[in-house]
């Protein structure tokens, strides 16, 4: 930091003084220093929030915020996987799958205690994650694309193979949990699952800042400079994607307990890619973003029947309409906006925080921007996507941000003109040029 | 016996679709890393739009070739305006991209035809052929698949190695900058590129809708299976498409004649793993190593 | 006549060329030296249309290159040999010969064209069928250098020939070029850190430091300025 001459003695004009800067500098860390602390803190709001906002809305409100907060859960290891750690599945409905069939099993064969039972379908899904984690670590993302694709086409196939098991086409029911009281059931369930996502995004939040997290995007940015650093890529990755698939088991066990039947039809290759179309419209690596995403899904075919209605589609259409604007959603977040809604989020409130205090503190901006962990920074370049731009971030340098970049990032020149070379080399160059001169 | 030799028939038969798709996934790939996730759903709209056209009293021939024809310039929109954008970002983007145009087009096409199963039209007769005495699962219309997808290949082979075009195609492919540097349009050819694999999706899609029923989900296995065969093929060459095609068929015929059909894709999924675990470079692939 | 005038090229913050002017003419190697990042390859990918420049202008014969893109600079008969990697690994040593005369050189006389580049590297005549990727560094110079001369060009623009080369090879290719720029009367344009054996062939020689021309004069001044050879070329 530059300082300026001190003014002189009795000058009470709000110049900046060493002082003052100092002042300032410890305003923006008034919030707990201690992540940990700072992420409980999120915890217990959101805890009251969802409170307050579930007891205050119709018995199909709660049943659709519930369905809000499951479908958080998997986006939230979604998210980690791609904006955290770079990988890419398109198979996350056959991890959903997986956790609800286990769910249902379980309370069939050997019922038990519903926290125990969801813990259990969590962890076999996180099982089948290190299965497929393990070919899928050596792979780059399209050739993980494919392979995941193949398994979400794959999976559901198989229960109606092996029909005596899974229950055919007909499949398998889950006994919904009692409400104790005078508590209505779908408040009860928005509850469980409510507290599902929090929980979720809490461990999520403290792994980002944890030496997992450090190591999850070491191996983002660049594997064989991770390597060379003493991480087990192939390890890290795998672990990332046993998280991932984790929170997509909850997230189908959440969904098989609040719709009472688990069959392979509800998820089909659309819920996959529906998936991932909701984390990057969120913003890729964005624990905040997954609750816009998380909201598109479930009221999506709302909107798409009543869009279908006024473009008189006829009712047939209204499914496939859904379908179809998950994919322009996909298309046109990668192509305008790749830091996804919570990119945008950020760089309206950091513009809010300049105009009001007219500081150019971004970084206190930033930080207050995303309770429970970082989110996506919005100062990436438009056309860069989700990976493109965590690729320019600078890594190590303390405080990375999540995918997209962040108030901290330093830019490389971006010459990204069309059609007039590669990018990447002239950047080298400089580059180089700087190092070696 | 007789079993076995209609199992390994329909597996030649479906090989030979899955080489087409591999085909047009190499095309692009190669020149440019992505794997287009949106070809399959690219043939089924076209092979939907052929469907219209023959509602409309249009000839087989005629849709068959008017339906390759908007597959070709279909692809050659779909670079331009969707992809040329993305050169250079992370090769994640454009394949997003592609999953994107899959979900886009099954859902245009679910909302204008509908999600009944319909019956595409066959060129030939469908009735198997009778050797000697049995009458064996091979059509007169199976025999036009695979004469289309041999043409198709040696096609691509003889432009590729003979021709200035293919020349300049492949080193704009394996160099841009140096192409450029050398007075090759790079950004001409990747448009020409993925015109010519797009119109070899379409090719796929129509020979293989009359196979079974069609409906806006019926190219997504196939596609996949395709990605298959491109993996196993090793992803750059026209002939490794061929091979790798054939080999998925084969295996996909056999696991669904003596398994049962549900386990079709699962059995592709370990064949796919298991030839990326051993062989990345792909079955049939050079010695050019390859990051999987 | 290759003529440069006030060209000035950034990337984001740095100044990667700063004003740089100087003439190249036909006939003769204008050599370019300088330390890492003094500009050199940036320059030549300004001239080859690869980078932009912010100001400034470049002509060839009169004909402006800035704005133009590298195909249509090519096409003109500028042959950029970029540094190290400018061999297409997996194509043929034949093919890698053939792209270089797609647009210069008329089909009936591409077989006697390609024949010269065998005569004068028979080592090329030897591996024609093999892919590019078995070549050793030596041959591998030979085939990016006999690619430039079958483009029949009138410029040639050439990054670090003598990079990773043995120093009797860079001897041979550096005479090579000697004597085809003055046989065939092309200009040559020479960016070189290895200034020793630049300045060994050249007939006029450029020195860039940080982006910025700081001298321009014969090959045989430099090399017995004792003060100069200290600052800029490191020897």
């Amino acid at each position: 930091m530059t300082s300026t001459a001190p003014p002189p003695v009795g000058d009470l004009s709000p110049a900046p003084s060493p002082l003052h800067r100092l002042a300032r500098s410890a305003e923006r860390v008034h919030l707990p220093p201690q992540p940990l602390v700072r992420n409980l803190i999120f915890f217990v709001f959101g805890c009251a929030f969802f409170y307050v906002l579930t007891v205050s809305v119709s018995a199909y409100n709660d049943f659709q915020i519930g369905q809000i907060a499951l479908y958080a859960v998997v986006l939230a290891g979604l998210s980690l996987l791609t904006g955290l750690n770079g990988q890419f599945s398109l198979g996350h409905g056959a991890f959903m799958i997986i956790g609800a069939y286990a769910l249902a099993l379980l309370q069939v064969h050997s019922p038990m205690n519903l926290a125990l039972e969801l813990v259990l379908a969590t962890a076999v899904a996180a099982v089948a994650g290190v299965v497929v984690g393990v070919p899928a670590a050596r792979l780059s993302p399209p050739y993980l694309a494919g392979v995941t694709l193949l398994l979400a086409l794959g999976l559901p196939q198989l229960s109606a193979q092996y029909g005596s098991v899974f229950g055919g086409e007909q499949g398998l029911t889950t006994t919904p949990p009692i409400a104790p009281g005078s508590i209505s059931s779908e408040q009860w369930l928005a509850w469980i699952e409510v507290l599902c996502a929090l929980v979720v995004i809490l461990l999520l939040a403290n792994l980002v800042r944890s030496r997992f997290g450090r190591n999850f995007r070491a191996v983002r940015d660049d594997e064989v400079a991770a390597a060379v650093a003493g991480i087990h890529v192939a390890r890290t990755k795998v672990l990332a994607f046993a998280i991932s698939a984790g929170c997509a088991g909850l997230g189908g066990a959440l969904l098989a307990l609040s719709t009472g039947v688990v069959n392979v039809g509800e998820f089909p290759l659309s819920l996959s890619i529906a998936l991932l179309a909701a984390m990057v419209l969120g913003g890729a690596g964005s624990l905040v973003g997954i609750w816009w995403g998380a909201i598109a899904l479930v009221y999506m075919p709302t909107w798409s029947t009543s869009l279908s209605k006024q473009l008189s589609l006829g009712t047939s259409a209204s499914a496939y309409l859904s379908d179809a604007i998950f994919g322009v959603v996909l298309i046109a977040v990668i192509l305008v906006a790749p830091t996804g809604i919570q990119g945008g989020v950020r760089w309206l409130l950091r513009r809010l925080w300049v105009a009001i205090t007219g500081r150019g503190s971004a970084g206190a901006a930033g930080a207050r921007a995303g309770p429970l962990g970082p989110g996506s920074g919005a100062g990436s370049a438009p056309g860069a996507g989700p990976l493109a731009a965590a690729e320019v971030a600078a890594s190590g340098d303390g405080v990375p941000p999540a995918v997209g970049g962040g108030p901290r990032t330093t830019r490389v020149p971006d010459d990204r003109r069309p059609g007039t070379g590669t990018p990447a080399a002239d950047v080298a160059e400089t580059r180089q040029g700087g190092e070696r001169s | 016996m007789g079993f076995f030799v209609d199992v390994l028939l329909s597996g030649v038969t479906q090989g030979m679709v899955f080489a087409a798709i591999a085909l047009g996934l190499v095309l692009i790939s190669r020149a440019t890393g992505v794997i287009n996730f949106g070809q399959g759903a690219m043939g089924m709209f076209t092979t939907f739009l052929a469907y219209s056209l023959l509602e409309q009293g249009i000839g087989y021939w005629p849709a068959f070739v008017a339906a390759l024809a908007i597959g070709f310039v279909f692809g050659a929109l779909v670079e331009r305006t969707l992809m040329r954008p993305l050169l250079g970002t992370s090769p994640l983007n454009p394949v997003i991209v592609t999953i994107g145009l899959l979900v886009v087009l099954e859902g245009v096409a679910g909302s204008i035809w509908g999600n009944t199963a319909r019956k595409f039209p066959a060129g030939f007769s469908q009735r198997g052929l009778v050797i000697g005495t049995t009458r064996v699962a091979f059509s007169p219309f199976d025999v036009f698949i695979v004469a289309a997808v041999l043409v198709l290949v040696t096609a691509i082979v003889v432009l590729f190695r003979w021709t200035d075009v293919g020349l300049r195609m492949r080193a704009a492919a394996f160099s841009p900058e140096v192409a450029r540097l050398l007075g090759v349009r790079v950004s001409r050819l990747f448009i020409l590129g993925w015109a010519l694999a797009c119109g070899a999706g379409s090719l796929a899609a129509l020979l293989v809708a009359p196979l079974s029923s069609f409906s806006p989900y019926y190219m997504d296995l196939n596609l996949i299976y395709g990605f298959v065969a491109a993996v196993l093929g090793g992803l750059v060459s026209p002939l490794g498409a061929l091979l790798g095609g054939l080999v998925t068929g084969l295996a996909i015929s056999f696991a669904g004649g003596y398994i049962g059909s549900d386990v079709e894709p699962m059995a592709a999924l370990v064949l796919l793993l298991i030839v990326l675990m051993a062989r990345p470079q792909g079955l049939f692939g050079g010695t050019m190593a390859r990051r999987v | 006549m290759l003529r440069i005038e006030g060209l000035s090229v950034r990337y984001g913050a740095v100044e990667a060329l700063q004003d740089v002017s100087f003439e190249a003419a036909d006939g003769v190697i204008t050599t370019v030296l300088g330390a890492n990042g003094a500009g050199k390859t940036t320059l030549l990918r300004t001239l080859s249309g690869l980078v932009r420049s912010r100001e400034g202008t470049a002509t060839f014969d009169g004909q402006q290159l800035i704005g133009k893109d590298p195909e249509t600079i090519a096409r003109m008969g500028i042959a950029h040999v970029p540094e190290g990697r400018g061999v297409i690994a997996e194509l043929t040593v034949a093919d890698n010969l053939r792209l270089g005369m797609l647009y210069r050189v008329p089909r009936p006389e591409r077989r006697a064209a390609i024949d010269e580049i065998y005569g004068l590297f028979p080592p090329l005549e030897a591996r024609r069928h093999q892919l590019a990727a078995t070549l050793s560094g030596g041959e591998r110079q030979m085939l990016v250098i006999g690619r430039a001369i079958v483009s029949r060009p009138r410029l040639l623009l050439l990054d670090e020939p003598s990079l990773g080369l043995a120093p009797i090879v860079t001897a041979q290719t550096m005479a090579t070029i000697r004597e085809l720029t003055s046989r065939q009367g092309i200009g040559t344009v020479l960016v070189e850190q290895n200034a020793r054996s630049a300045l060994s062939v050249a007939h006029w020689a450029i020195v860039l430091n940080l982006g910025r021309v700081v001298l321009a004069d014969k090959p045989e001044r430099l090399a017995t300025d004792a003060h100069l050879r200290h600052h800029y070329l490191g020897f």
